[in-house]
Parts: structure tokens; C-alpha cells; sequence
């Protein structure tokens, strides 16, 4: 939990809320930290002096895998409980963050047209085909996805999003959900300080919350960001120009760009890999290596592995898998990454799998990754290769 | 009365809603007690601006409201309230009691079945 409270910076692409809008959404923000700090350590109770006992007087054994685990656990009253009131907060986070947007999204989407005054770029490419795995539930329960449209020129699933992100992250992102950014760019600075990248490529950017510490921490270099989402383009470039800040936005899907063969010094992105498919994650580590030039660095900013983690704790943390839209999650904390890196060509150095630290001062480092708590544990997976 | 010129948001994410009690009526109405927590912290909320508006204004503080004493005919009117909330509240079980008092009929289908078919009896 935050030391303090910490509130998101307001930029001009967000819609203006009324007391009563903001409210809501603070008691949401309340609401997940609640069960954070209160509901969700009784899980642990629960488990060991009443769904293990059970498993164990049937079986003479612990449960050994999230199976197992899940098996006894889904009977027991407080883990109903809990998965019920966590779906229930997610529901009423979207909802929170979509009342003032659907006041305002004509002004919205107005007024982000205007703001283009010379900062980087936005191109769209309305062909683009938005992928299965993006179109066969809406991930993370927003509703509509990252994609619908409902207006011209809208931005409504990113103004959402921006702010929806906040509420999920309690502030655990800092003022301006920066934090996957800005502490991937302080490890870059800090394992390698003499690396100053001329072109650097954000894949599945959403609104561009992570992209702007690149180009806040690398002013000689060209940043480029990518999302198969026009309405989280749209208001990602509002956004970035709103805090003045040059990114070049543009509609391509990670998995097959359109950028000249070994023309970045770094590809990054965050959160992306666990909400694509086993296919398309291969193709998006492909696309890095062909990317990079010789020499650059991709990094791939995610939660943990499941490797080493205790069969219960493993439970809890899938819990995302089957019960907030993401299909993908589970397999993809399942992944031989090692052997993904070399399959898409990364034979020339040993792939990278490290723990950093999050670069948000305010953040406790729990060290712990938990549903229901993004950003909680203080810390990073970060997954990646030098070509 | 909607407006016509506010775009409609979708409200459910696609993908099948999970449920985790027995009865997944448990779940749905889990949801709406959330949600109707969160209407009352949004008015709880309300009240504090106002309160410390007013104080910003130099018109009461927090202080005044807790030195307020209330008087007889405030305390009446309130307790009546009180009574009336409840009543709202609790009207789905206390009402199902009027039943038991009067005539009950729990057989509903033989109702619809008298009215349906009350043409087809015989005239006296």
C-alpha cells in the first residue's frame, strides 16, 4: 500500500469530473485497497486451517498444483466472498471511469484532434484487423475492449483506460501510471549507463502511460509507440501532447510492423506479452529480433513467472486467468522464455530475467504479486534479450 | 428522462460473467450491496464538502454539527422517518405476513386459471 494517497496528475485529454463522479471513484480506489490490506490475507487462513484439511483428509497429501488448490478452494465461503467482491470492484472501476466520459466524449474527442501542436505523431490505419485475442472477450473486463468505437475520431476506451488505470494501480504507479516506464529506465541507466538509444519502438503502448519516460529520459532519441486500438492512440497522443512530450503513435499490431529491418535500438513493452496468444507471442519476439539493430536491447515488462512460486500462492495469482478476462495470462506465466527468445532468433546473447525494483519512492516493496494488487509487490519482471 | 445526444457506453465486458456462491443470486445481489455502498460513500462525501465549505465560508464547521442539539419535535420527526425507511426496506418480508393474516394464496396458477376460464361455468 501507498504511504500516502497519492492522486493521478490531471492532463487536459482527461474528462473534467464533478464531485460526486470523483467520489465514486475514489470509494473504488478504496474499495480494491480494502481488500488488498483486509479481505485478501484471510485467503491464506482460510486455505491453511480449512480447504487444505479438507484436501488433506481425502488425499493424506497437500495439494502439490493450482488444481489441487483450486479444487478446495472454490468451495470455501471467504474465497467465494472474495473473488466475488474483487470481480464486483473490477466491474465498478470501469463503470466509475466511464460515467464521465460518456458525459463529455464529444467534447473529448473534439478537443483531442487539437492537440497536435507539433508533438510527435498519430497514424491510424483503419484496415488494421484487431486480433482474435483481442476481440474474443474484452480483457480485463472493460467493456467494449481496448478497440470499440462509438463516435468518429473517438477516444472514449482511452480516456477510460487512462483513468481506470490509476484506479487499479491505487497510485501504486505513481501520479502518472509511469511506474513500468520509469523503472525499466532506471535499470537501463543504472546497468547501462553509456547506452543512449536513437530510436526506440513502445509495442502495445495503450495510452502511452509507459512510453513517456522513454521519451522524457531519452530527449536525442525518436520514440515510437504501437497499439492495434485507435481510441487508446487517439488519446495517447492528446495525452502526450498535453504533457509535451514528441512520441510517434501510429495502428500496427507488435506482431507484424511496418519499421525497416534493424532500425531500433530498443524495443520494449509493457504488460502486452499476457494478453496476446501463444502464437502471437512468438511472432512479437520475432518482430523485436528483426527490429533491433545488432547490439540493441528488448525488454518485455511483465509479472513473474509462476516458476517457484507455492502451489496456493500460484492459485491466487491466476486468479486474472479465468476470472478477469484474461485467457492468455495463465500460459503465459507458463512460458519456457528462454527457449521463446532463441525460437525468435535471439541466439547471439543469453535472454534476461531479472526483478526491478520500481522506481515509485512511495511504493512498498511487499515482493509479493497477488490478484487484485498491480503494482503492489515494488517491484518488476522484466523478460528480454540483447540481439 | 435520458438525452438522446449522449452516446451509449457498452456496460458489460464480453465473456461470461464467473459466479463463486452456491447461488449466483448471492453474487448479483453482493453486487448491488457494492454498488450501493459506494452511492452512500458518495454522499457521505458530499456532506463532508459541504461541511467543510461551509467552514471555508465562515458559515458552520464540523464542530457546530456535533453541538447541535436536536429538540423534541426533531428527535419525533426523525424517529418517524426512521420508521418509514424501514418499513421501505423490509417491506418484502414484513408485507409476505399480510398474507398469513388474511386469506392466504399461494397457489397462483389457480387464480389465472379461475380468470381464464370463469366463461366457461355454467349459469346459475
Amino acid at each position: 500500500m501507498a504511504a500516502s494517497f497519492v492522486e493521478q496528475q490531471p492532463h487536459d485529454a482527461l474528462p473534467k469530473t464533478n464531485h460526486d463522479e470523483l467520489a465514486r471513484q475514489h470509494f473504488v480506489r478504496s474499495f480494491k485497497e480494502y481488500l488488498v490490506s483486509s479481505v485478501h490475507p484471510g485467503l491464506k487462513l482460510a486455505y491453511e486451517k480449512r480447504a487444505k484439511v479438507e484436501f488433506v483428509a481425502e488425499h493424506q497429501r497437500e495439494p502439490e498444483n493450482i488444481s489441487e488448490v483450486g479444487k478446495v478452494m472454490r468451495k470455501d465461503p471467504h474465497y467465494q466472498a472474495w473473488s466475488s467482491l474483487l470481480r464486483t470492484s473490477q466491474e465498478m472501476m470501469w463503470s466509475s471511469a466511464q460515467i464521465p466520459v460518456q458525459r463529455s466524449l464529444a467534447n473529448l474527442a473534439e478537443s483531442a484532434q487539437h492537440h497536435t501542436n507539433g508533438h510527435g505523431s498519430l497514424s491510424l490505419d483503419p484496415s488494421l484487423v484487431i486480433p482474435a485475442y483481442h476481440r474474443a472477450v474484452d480483457i480485463h473486463c472493460q467493456p467494449g475492449g481496448y478497440h470499440t468505437e462509438y463516435i468518429p475520431s473517438d477516444v472514449a476506451q482511452g480516456a477510460i483506460y487512462d483513468r481506470a488505470v490509476y484506479i487499479y494501480a491505487m497510485g501504486q504507479m505513481g501520479r502518472d501510471n509511469a511506474d513500468m516506464g520509469d523503472s525499466t529506465v532506471a535499470w537501463l541507466k543504472q546497468e547501462h549507463p553509456d547506452f543512449e538509444p536513437t530510436k526506440i519502438l513502445d509495442m502495445g503502448c495503450a495510452v502511452g502511460h509507459s512510453t513517456l519516460p522513454y521519451a522524457e529520459s531519452f530527449p536525442n532519441a525518436e520514440v515510437h509507440a504501437i497499439d492495434v486500438a485507435a481510441p487508446m492512440l487517439r488519446h495517447a497522443h492528446a495525452r502526450a501532447c498535453a504533457k509535451g512530450l514528441p512520441v510517434h503513435f501510429a495502428q500496427q499490431n507488435a506482431e507484424a510492423t511496418n519499421y525497416a529491418d534493424n532500425s531500433f535500438d530498443l524495443v520494449v513493452s509493457h504488460i502486452l506479452l499476457h494478453e496476446t496468444s501463444s502464437k502471437a507471442i512468438k511472432n512479437i519476439i520475432k518482430e523485436c529480433h528483426r527490429l533491433l539493430k545488432p547490439g540493441g536491447l528488448m525488454l518485455h515488462v511483465e509479472t513473474p513467472p509462476y516458476e517457484g512460486m507455492a502451489p496456493f500462492e500460484t492459485f491466487l495469482f491466476d486468479w486474472d486467468s479465468e476470472n478477469n478476462n484474461e485467457p492468455f495470462w495463465r500460459k503465459s506465466h507458463t512460458l519456457d522464455l528462454n527457449e521463446l527468445a532463441r525460437q525468435g532468433g535471439f541466439t547471439e546473447h543469453a535472454p534476461l530475467q531479472l526483478m526491478v525494483p520500481s522506481a515509485f519512492q512511495e511504493t512498498q516493496r511487499t515482493l509479493t504479486f497477488q490478484g487484485g494488487d498491480f503494482g503492489g509487490g515494488g517491484v518488476w519482471f522484466v523478460y528480454g534479450c540483447q540481439k | 428522462m435520458s438525452d438522446e445526444s449522449v452516446v451509449k457506453l457498452r456496460r458489460k465486458a464480453k465473456g461470461k460473467r464467473p459466479t463463486y456462491f452456491s447461488d449466483p443470486d448471492v453474487d448479483r445481489l453482493l453486487s448491488m450491496l457494492m454498488a450501493l455502498t459506494g452511492e452512500l460513500s458518495v454522499t457521505r462525501d458530499r456532506l463532508d464538502t459541504l461541511e467543510r465549505v461551509a467552514a471555508a465560508k465562515g458559515l458552520f464547521s464540523g464542530d457546530d454539527i456535533e453541538a447541535y442539539q436536536l429538540d423534541q419535535a426533531a428527535l419525533e420527526a426523525r424517529a418517524k422517518r426512521h420508521e418509514t425507511l424501514f418499513g421501505e426496506v423490509t417491506r418484502v418480508i414484513t408485507s409476505a405476513l399480510e398474507d398469513l393474516e388474511e386469506a392466504p394464496s399461494d397457489d397462483y396458477q389457480a387464480v389465472v386459471s379461475l380468470v381464464e376460464n370463469d366463461d366457461k361455468v355454467a349459469p346459475l
